[in-house]
Order: C-alpha cells, then structure tokens, then sequence
C-alpha cells in the first residue's frame, strides 16, 4: 500500500514560494488502478514524482508499506525505488539502445547475468506484443510501440507498483485504447498496483477503480470511480466528468433531473417507459451514457414537466427503475 | 624521382615533410588523447555538480567553471610563454616535443571539458528522470545513461577538439618542438619559401580533413536516432491480436 500523508511541496521561484503540493492525504490500496485526474498545472505530476521521491517532498510522508521514503538512507531508496515502475508521456527510452537493451537496462543495475537479463528482456517484449522489434531501436518504433517498451522495462524488475504519468496523452485514441488495454492486463495478471496521472476523463473511466481529483495543488475529492463518477462533488470534478452537463444545464430554464447510470439499468429502457407507461414525454438536454461490460454508464439531463404532481410521477418511476437521480436547478 | 622530389618538396626534401606531418599528427593524437583524460572527467563534473544536475554542490561547480574560463581565455600563445617555467618544472623541460604536448594538453583540457559539458546536456532529461525512476545510482546514470546516450555528440566534439588542437599545434616552432606548422613557421618563413609554406598549409588541409570526414563517417555511424522507419505510424500502432 502507499499512503502519502500531509504531502507538501514548496518550490523557491523569484516571485516567491510555489506551492505545487498542499496537504495531501491519499491512501492506495494494493491491486488498485488508481487515478489522478487533473487539470495541467493542477499539481499531479508533481505528487507522482512523490511517490518514488525523483521529487523530494518539502513536508510530510511517503509511506510504501509502512516503511517513510521520505526518511530512509540513499541506498535503501534506490532499492525501494526498484520495487516502483515508472512510464512517461514522452516514453524517455534510450534512443543509443536496442529495444531489448532498454529493457535489460534495469536487469543491468541490478547486475543481472547478461544471458538471464536478455532472457527476460524477450520474456517482457512477448507480453508487450513487441518481442520482434528485440533488435530494433527506439527510432525506428511508433509512439504506442515506443510506450509499450517502455512499460515492458518498467516491469523488468517485477515492481509492485507503477506509475503512469500521462502515458497515453501523445498518443492517438486508438493507441490509448491499446496501452491502456495492456495496463489493465498487468493490473489483472501480474496483480500490479497502478497509478495514473492523466487530465482524460476516459483513461479514468476506462482503467481506473479508484480516484482522485487534484485541482490548485490540492485533493478535492477521491473514491471509487463509480461513486465519484455518479456524484462529482467539486466543480473541478463536474468539469471533468460531466463538461457538457454544467452547461447544458445552466443555458435553459425549469426543473432539471441529471440520472446517473452506474451499471445495472442496462435492460430497462427508463426514458421509453416514463413516456410509454405514464405518458409523460420528457426532454433529454444532455446525455453521455455508454455500455461497459454489459452495465450503462453515464449522466443524462432531463426536464421535469411544470406540474408538481407529474413530476412526483416521474420521480417515483424513477425511484422504482433504481435510477439514481438528483434535481439540477 | 629525386628530380621531382626535389622539384616539390624543394630544400626540405620529402623526408623533412613527412616528419614534418608526422610530428603534427603525433603531437595532435597524443595531446588530445591526454587532455581528454582531464576533460572528459572535468565535464562530467560540471554537468554533474550543476544546480540542475545529478548531485548539485554549487560552490565546487563554480570554481572549477571558473577555472576552466580562465585557463580558455588565455590565448596560446602567451600561455606557452606563461607555461615555460611551469613546463620545465613537470615535464623537465621547457623546449621540444614533450613540453609542446605538456602546454597543449594544458590548453585543451578545459576546451575539452566544455565540450564534453556541452554535450552532455543535450541529453534529454526524461531519460535521465527514467534512469534514476528504475533505482539508478548517480554513478550508473553517469556511466550508462549520459555517457553512452551523448555518444555521437562527444565524438562530434572530439573532432572539433582535435582540429583545434592541431591548429594550436602549429605554433610548436615557438618552443623548438616540430610538426608542420614548425617546418613553415621556424625554416621556410626566414628564407622566404613560399613553396614550403604553401605544401605546408596543404598538408595541414589534407590531415584536417581526413580527421573531420572520418569523425563525422564514425559519429553518424554511431548514431542511432537516424529515422530508418519503414512502416507508418498507423499501420504499427494498430492493436495487437
């Protein structure tokens, strides 16, 4: 588990102090697919580069089980550094290397036998898809490619944890589609705990189970994914999740209901059956919804009638159809 | 034949030219050689001791920066004249070969170590951030990371370094030590043999550019960042099956 406690960080500029980091509290439980989603600028690369201290924190703890990065010797760093794999938005490979040399670099800091580290090095490149691209340097790959040699030598040493700070943001979405695949598989098979920094609702949505929202270098809200997703408490939050809503819901006038879906109505029809059952028809202002494993996931802005009476109707239909809603004014 | 000879090399004789070459070609390997021996550490050391670097000691980066400033800022000429008593002190004497060698070294060291210095930063620092992310100690990413990664940079810099050095080499005359600047300089200057000093700069010419074309021919070979792609973007990006 890695639990950041009182996290600060104040960097020295000529105008004075920056506070990058203030007060954070996050506890990452082990086996998770953690999220930090964040305007740029909010703060999240920083807090990652907390977590394995390539930024040393001006105040407060990294605790990686129990044991304060903050605090240990040099030498016990870079070892619990080993037990953290890190992947970047600009992949960072050694472009004077082989594909199979980038990911035996970290085998070569250990002093592993030559032949062993290759061995591995092959073994990672086959569960990256990449294992034909062994002799091949960096130049020659695409940028999903690129990213997914880079995740093969982050796991060389068969870290607990991985750090992933905006890995799919100078990728194309079909790409992103692929890498985050691939980081759900690892999380699945490998039972590595992830950790995302991103500023993409749907790398959250896609991969995540956990998350936190970071905005003006604080914590404002974080949990489990569907919780947060269904009731963004922060404006930030709002922002993230829902863009369209806030404004849809702002430019019109009258009562507003926002549904949240969180995986179990995928079967009833709710909006069809308010009009074929009560024959109310109701305007839909915003609808984000999609299909996850069989569950509907996502918001919807809908009108409720003028009267009082109607509107009771549709809200008990509701309530029946185990719809979570809240009125939106 | 040794009308000929005599034609083109006149009074030297073809003999006294390709000392002449040698000399200058030995003096320029062996001191640069040498004065890579300092330089090289050197500039690991200002790029490691940097505000920005790897282990940031301030004061020590300051003074040898400085240090390096003042010892580049001299013009050779006057260092030599400086460096003689110095020379005679280390080397055992101030005149010759060995004393040339001794007052290059000294001006290319720090030349050298700006260079390298140079070179060095122009790695990208996300490699670096990744090296030290996998655990990496200061000494690994030095020897692993920046070294090998600035690779083809460095010989680029070890070419120039080396083309200075031969041009520095060329005021040997001074100090009675040899190579073709000397022959042009200290025997065909005083008789006016414009026919002397004329092979001379082509000889020069000649040894520049096969150090340059040879350097750069092994830089570029070096080099792994050349875009040998083959396939687009597109097509390899494609989800694996």
């Amino acid at each position: 588990m890695i639990e950041l406690v009182h996290l600060q960080k104040v960097y020295p500029s000529a105008a004075g102090e920056v506070r990058a980091l203030e007060d954070i509290d996050l506890k990452i439980e082990d086996g998770t697919v953690f999220g930090i989603i964040g305007l740029s600028g909010a703060g999240k690369s920083t807090l990652v580069r907390c977590i394995n201290l390539l930024e040393k924190p001006t105040s407060g703890q990294v605790l990686l089980d129990g044991e304060d990065l903050t605090a240990v010797k040099k030498k016990r760093l870079l070892e619990l550094r080993r037990s953290i794999g890190m992947i970047f938005q600009s992949f960072n490979l050694f472009e004077q290397r082989t594909v199979e040399a980038n990911v035996r670099f970290p085998l070569e800091l250990v002093h592993t036998k030559r032949a062993e580290a290759k061995e591995r090095a092959l073994e990672l490149l086959e569960l990256v898809g990449l294992k034909e691209k062994a002799g091949a340097y960096p130049s020659q790959l695409s940028g999903g490619q690129k990213q997914r040699v880079a995740i093969a030598r982050a796991l060389a040493l068969s870290p607990k944890y991985l750090l992933c700070d905006e890995a799919t943001s100078a990728l194309d979405p079909q790409t992103t589609e692929s890498i985050l695949a691939l980081l759900k598989d690892i999380n699945k098979q490998l039972g590595v705990t992830i950790i995302v920094i991103t500023h993409e609702m749907k790398v959250v949505e896609s991969i995540c189970t956990d998350v936190a929202v970071i905005d003006k270098s604080r914590i404002v809200e974080s949990g489990k994914v569907a919780d947060v997703f269904a009731f963004p408490k922060s404006e930030i939050a709002k922002e993230l999740i829902i863009p369209g809503l806030i404004r849809s819901v702002k430019s019109t006038g009258g009562k507003k209901l926002r549904l949240v879906f969180h995986g179990e109505e995928a079967d009833t029809p709710v909006i069809s059956g308010l009009a074929l059952r009560l024959g109310i028809s109701v305007n839909i202002l915003y609808a984000d919804t999609k299909i996850i494993d069989g569950g509907t996931y996502g918001h919807m802005v809908i009108t409720l009638p003028e009267e009082e009476e109607k509107a009771e109707l549709v809200k008990r239909h509701l309530t029946e159809q185990c719809v979570t809603f809240k009125e939106e004014l | 034949m040794n009308l000929l000879a005599s034609k083109l090399f006149g009074q030297l004789g073809f003999e006294g030219f390709a000392l002449g070459a040698w000399e200058t070609i030995y003096l320029t390997l062996l001191s640069t050689l040498i004065a890579y021996v300092i330089g090289l550490p050197l500039g690991v050391l200002l790029v490691v001791t940097d505000k920005d670097g790897l282990k940031p000691i301030v004061w020590l980066n300051k003074i040898v920066g400085i240090l390096v400033n003042i010892f580049r800022s001299i013009p050779f000429i006057i260092l030599i004249v400086a460096l003689i008593p110095v020379s005679r002190a280390i080397v055992g004497t101030s005149i010759g070969n060995e004393a040339m060698i001794f007052m290059l070294i000294v001006a290319a060291a720090p030349y050298i170590a700006r260079m390298v210095e140079s070179s060095l930063k122009e790695v990208d620092r996300g490699v670096v951030e990744a090296a030290r992310s996998m655990g990496a100690s200061n000494l690994q990413i030095v020897w692993k990371v920046l070294l090998p990664e600035a690779k083809p940079s460095l010989i680029v810099g070890a070419v120039i370094s080396t083309v200075t050095v031969l041009g520095y080499s060329a005021m040997a005359g001074t100090i009675a030590a040899g190579g073709l600047g000397s022959v042009a300089v200290t025997q065909a200057r005083p008789s006016n043999a414009q026919d002397v000093i004329w092979l001379c700069v082509a000889l020069i010419v000649i040894i520049v550019q096969i150090i340059q074309e040879l350097g750069m021919f092994i830089a570029r070979r070096t080099d792994k960042r050349i875009q040998r792609r083959k396939r687009k973007t597109t097509e390899a990006d494609r989800p694996q099956a």
